[in-house]
């Protein structure tokens, strides 16, 4: 392990998120097996206090959720030169296999938390708590992956040992490079674009017509599920290289570096923002018909589509923005 | 109208401690008139007023405001309905000390995210309903006791309630300011509003301001209720 | 949305008025937690300046450095090598060097000196860095002398101070010319302290390398990018030593924060009991604590990182270098360029912020759920 401050940083974390979770985990249990909305009695009275507290602790959850994604990939970048051939992030993360595996299981538990906060947001509106078991059981789906994040991190972490001088002889003989993890990923040019082009415009009709006519609920989930993945294989086969006008630099987090404006924290941002609202859209439609929320739902199905147009629509923007402007030409 | 029905209410239930604060209370108490629960120490009042003030619920039975069944809402609805449908006058005034007294009135407007300006100038005219808007910007702890208790009374006019429950106004001001604060009640019954009242004080319940007296003993209601 | 923005100001304009009537026990709070942020945000801010020091004095330094070791020992390497590494493919040039350390026991200061590639001084002239300047009291035109190797002094007039973005690598240097350096030094004509190389290619590096200790057993090739890491890996590796030991302030400090916000006072209690039964929701509720953390700790992070931000790039880590750096009171005083980057502010954040935010989560929520008809009886 290397005693680096943003690796601790990020390891101390992990495990306080890790404690809160099992936590709001425990007492989610109690009150899938207790809940009984009729009953006037203490245990039903605490048990609905308690649901305050898990919504906090999931919201907090989510913004730490935010940062630690972003200062993993800026403790990778920063510690690179540590590892032979490792000349950013991407060689940082292939150092050991766990390494790819923590940033997923990252981005991964921020989706979830954040439709469980969709789901929250749309049973407060309830006057009887109509999403209170479907809630419950996403956060026992959510604990999980939270857990394995900090397991899988913890390995990563414990595997990296930096390529050092040592003492007995001056030169180590590096093995062959690494950092070719995304050059395999990166799609030809072309085909990638036609890709993003589609998706990005069929998302945003889809976000268009729902918000318009409430039509299309799990069109727009799916197409923002399809987007969400188009957009990383875009990031990594072109958008990046306009960015950092280089034809063949494929790296999807060197965009977040001070090199290239900080303009990979917006991007992403968005592009994670516009998935979650869109596939919460899709999470709360089976919901429909509960009597409390039929007049709730379509609204706020109605508002999320609306932002994940706005935010799928600004993402587009700084793309085409960066291609524009990029002295990088390609077809 | 609102209506109690069947309500009981068991404080540390299935404890060694348990203790049946109301015992099955049925009441009907019709809206625009004057109400005051009367009875010992200990007999409930109070109990009952925060059940029907939404502050707490009910163990079993049901609770009616204007139709609404409020008995089995979430807290945060039964948030909403307390603060825009009931004001509070309390035994002690409760004010919150440090701040000014147009804080303290604007304080449980604050939630509803109405704008700062409309507020300051509404908690204005409550306050000046009681001559006190001289007394706006001084702190609690300067006023004397009968300004404090009309500060608390602007603060449970501040939302313009349809119902305002009181418990034990007077207990703690002399019979003069009482019968001040009966008058200020009086007012406001002329205005329409309903108003619920607990109390064993004589300038309370023997006014004529109160439209019907709820006799109360050991969390049963013995006198002026429907009896179950 | 107005309504959602003018909501959450009234909260923040009681929240703010709240604390102020609460000074005494905010104080307290705000000072120790400010205190931590300045901690550890000196040590982060020290050790990422002095890595980036030793990464900019390094990015100047040759691709190859070729020593040579006796039963494990440094020697001067034969200056015959240069010719024969020379015809090695890939090798654009081959430069013999002449650096070395030296203590001056009357100044209790340890100085490098070096004979620069390009316009060394004449002989009997020399450079010196700022902080020997500073420590000596010695200025261009001035005469200075210094003890050799064999302990007799050599007098040298001043023709340059060094002035450089790096102070800590040139606050203690020497520049003199070849000549000067041998006399000072005592190394023989024939031989050099290290060999350096120019590479053509960079994948050539570790190839060339190998090359070379087949040439001569007993050279011991170092490519600058080891070096890199091995500085980096030291740096990082103290700094994380240091948070380490100081990870017990922070638990700490966890617990005091814990306490503070458990240990509701009557009067708190009464005030939330107030709030919630006038019309008060426990989000609302829950949304004043969230507001009183973002300001307590907005107002820590901001003061701690500020102070240290001074404490490290203008006073030179006056509190704790002699903890920090065990060498520093061999050093001549040198100053560090001020630099901060995102990660160190984000590192620092979850280091600080996220300890206090999770202690108070459930304190809060339990002041949040007071029942609102407390205030009745
Ligand atoms: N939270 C509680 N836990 C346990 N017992 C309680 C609680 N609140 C009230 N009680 C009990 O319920 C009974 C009724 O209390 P309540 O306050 O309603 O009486 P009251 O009629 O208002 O009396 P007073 O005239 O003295 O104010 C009392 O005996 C009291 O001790
Ligand atoms: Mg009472």
């Amino acid at each position: 392990m290397i005693l680096n401050p943003g690796i601790l940083a990020l390891f101390i974390t992990s495990l306080l998120i890790s404690l809160m979770t099992i936590y709001a985990a425990c007492h989610g249990i109690q009150i899938l097996r207790r809940w009984d909305i009729a009953s006037g009695s203490e245990l039903q009275l605490i048990l609905e206090r308690r649901t305050y507290l898990i919504s906090t602790i999931v919201t907090y959850f989510l913004a730490f959720q935010l940062v630690s994604l972003f200062l993993f990939i800026q403790t990778a970048d920063s510690i690179c030169h540590l590892f032979v051939g490792a000349m950013c992030a991407v060689g940082t993360l292939t150092v050991n296999s766990f390494g790819y595996p923590t940033l997923l299981l990252k981005v991964l538990t921020f989706i979830i938390a954040g439709l469980w906060l969709i789901l929250n947001y749309a049973d407060n509106r309830g006057y009887d708590y109509p999403l209170i078991r479907a809630k419950y059981l996403l956060l026992l789906i959510l604990a999980p992956f939270v857990l394995a994040e900090t397991v899988v991190q913890c390995f990563y972490f414990f595997g990296l040992t930096p390529d050092i001088i040592t003492s007995c002889c001056g030169t180590l003989y590096s093995q062959s490079a690494r950092g070719i993890a995304s050059e395999i990923l990166a799609l030809p040019v072309i085909p990638a674009k036609i890709l993003f082009s589609v998706s990005m415009l069929a998302t945003c009709a889809a976000g268009m017509r729902l918000f318009l006519n409430g039509k299309g609920v799990y069109r727009l989930a799916a197409l923002s599920g399809i987007t969400f993945v188009v957009s990383i294989i875009s990031m990594i086969s072109f958008i990046s290289l306009y960015i950092y006008e280089m034809p063949s630099h494929h790296c999807p987090f060197c965009i977040v570096q001070k090199e290239y404006g900080y303009v990979g924290y917006p991007l992403y941002l968005l592009l994670l923002s516009g998935t979650v609202l869109g596939l919460g859209v899709g999470l709360l439609q089976p919901f429909r018909n509960k009597k409390s929320l039929e007049h709730i739902i379509p609204a706020i199905q109605q508002k999320c589509a609306g932002a994940a147009v706005v935010a799928f629509v600004l993402f587009t923007s700084i793309v085409s923005w960066q291609i524009l402007v990029s002295s990088l030409k390609m077809l | 109208m609102i209506s109690v029905r069947d309500v009981s209410k068991i404080f540390n239930a299935g404890h060694p401690n348990e203790f049946t604060a109301l015992h099955r209370v049925s009441l009907n108490l019709p809206l625009h008139e004057t109400t005051v629960l009367k009875g010992p120490s200990g007999s409930g009042k109070t109990t009952l007023l925060g059940l029907i003030g939404c502050m707490a619920r009910p163990t079993t039975g049901r609770i009616f405001v204007n139709e609404l069944e409020i008995t089995s809402l979430p807290e945060r609805f039964l948030t909403e309905i307390r603060r825009s449908t009931f004001g509070f006058i309390f035994q002690q005034v409760n004010l919150i000390k440090g701040i000014s007294a147009l804080e303290n009135v604007m304080i449980p407007a604050y939630p509803t995210g109405e704008k700062h300006s409309l507020l300051r100038a509404r908690a204005m005219e409550k306050l000046g309903m009681f001559n006190l808007d001289m007394r706006a910007a001084a702190r609690i702890e300067c006023l004397s006791g009968g300004e404090a208790q009309r500060v608390a009374i602007a603060r449970a006019l501040i939302n313009n309630p349809a119902i305002i429950i009181a418990d034990e106004p007077t207990a703690h001001l002399d019979s003069t300011l009482s019968r001040e604060f009966m008058g200020i009640i009086k007012e406001l019954k002329s205005e329409g509003v309903t108003i619920i009242l607990a109390s064993h004080d004589p300038i309370v319940y023997d006014s004529d301001v109160a439209d019907r007296v709820v006799e109360m003993r050991d969390g049963k209601v013995i006198k002026g209720g429907k009896r179950p | 949305m107005a309504n959602v923005i003018e909501h959450h100001r009234h909260i923040i304009d009681f929240t703010l008025s709240s604390l102020l009537r609460r000074k005494g026990k905010n104080g307290a709070l705000l000072l120790v937690y400010a205190v931590i942020v300045f901690i550890l945000a000196s040590v982060l801010f020290f050790s990422h300046a002095l890595r980036r020091e030793a990464n900019l004095a390094l990015s100047e330094s040759p691709e190859i450095i070729v020593q040579r070791t006796m039963a494990g020992r440094y020697q001067t390497v034969p200056i015959f090598w240069s010719d024969r590494i020379r015809t090695i493919n890939g090798v654009i040039s081959v430069r013999p060097r002449l650096w070395g350390y030296q203590y001056d026991s009357v100044f209790q200061a340890n100085y490098t000196l070096t004979v620069p590639a390009e316009h060394p001084p004449e002989p009997g002239s020399i450079d010196i860095g700022s902080g020997i300047s500073r420590m000596r009291g010695a200025y261009p035109g001035d005469i200075i002398s210094f003890a050799g190797h064999d302990g007799l002094p050599r007098s040298f007039t001043i023709r340059n101070v060094i002035d450089h973005e790096s102070e800590l690598l040139t606050s203690d240097l020497i520049l003199l010319s070849d000549k000067d350096y041998r006399d000072f030094s005592g190394i023989p004509a024939d031989q050099a302290t290290d060999l350096t190389l120019r590479v053509r290619n960079p994948r050539e590096y570790s190839t060339i390398a190998e090359k070379i200790t087949r040439m001569f057993p007993e050279a011991r090739p170092i490519l600058r990018t080891e070096i890199l890491r091995t500085y980096d890996a030291l740096f990082g590796w103290r700094s994380g030593l240091i948070i380490v030991i100081f990870s017990a302030a922070i638990f700490a400090f966890a617990v005091f924060a814990w306490d503070k916000a458990t240990g509701l006072s009557a009067e708190e209690r009464r005030e939330i009991g107030i709030l919630k039964a006038v019309g008060w929701e426990t989000s609302d509720i829950l949304l004043m604590k969230f507001w009183e953390g973002i300001v307590l700790s907005l107002t820590a992070f901001l003061v701690g990182t500020i102070l240290a931000y001074a404490h490290v790039f203008y006073t030179s880590v006056a509190l704790f270098a002699p903890v920090l750096k065990g060498w520093s009171t061999l050093y001549p005083v040198f100053r560090l360029t001020p630099f901060i980057d995102l990660g160190q502010v984000a590192t620092l954040f979850f280091l600080t912020v996220v300890p206090y935010t999770v202690t108070t989560i459930i304190p809060s929520w339990r002041a949040a759920t007071i029942d609102p008809d407390a205030v009745m009886r």
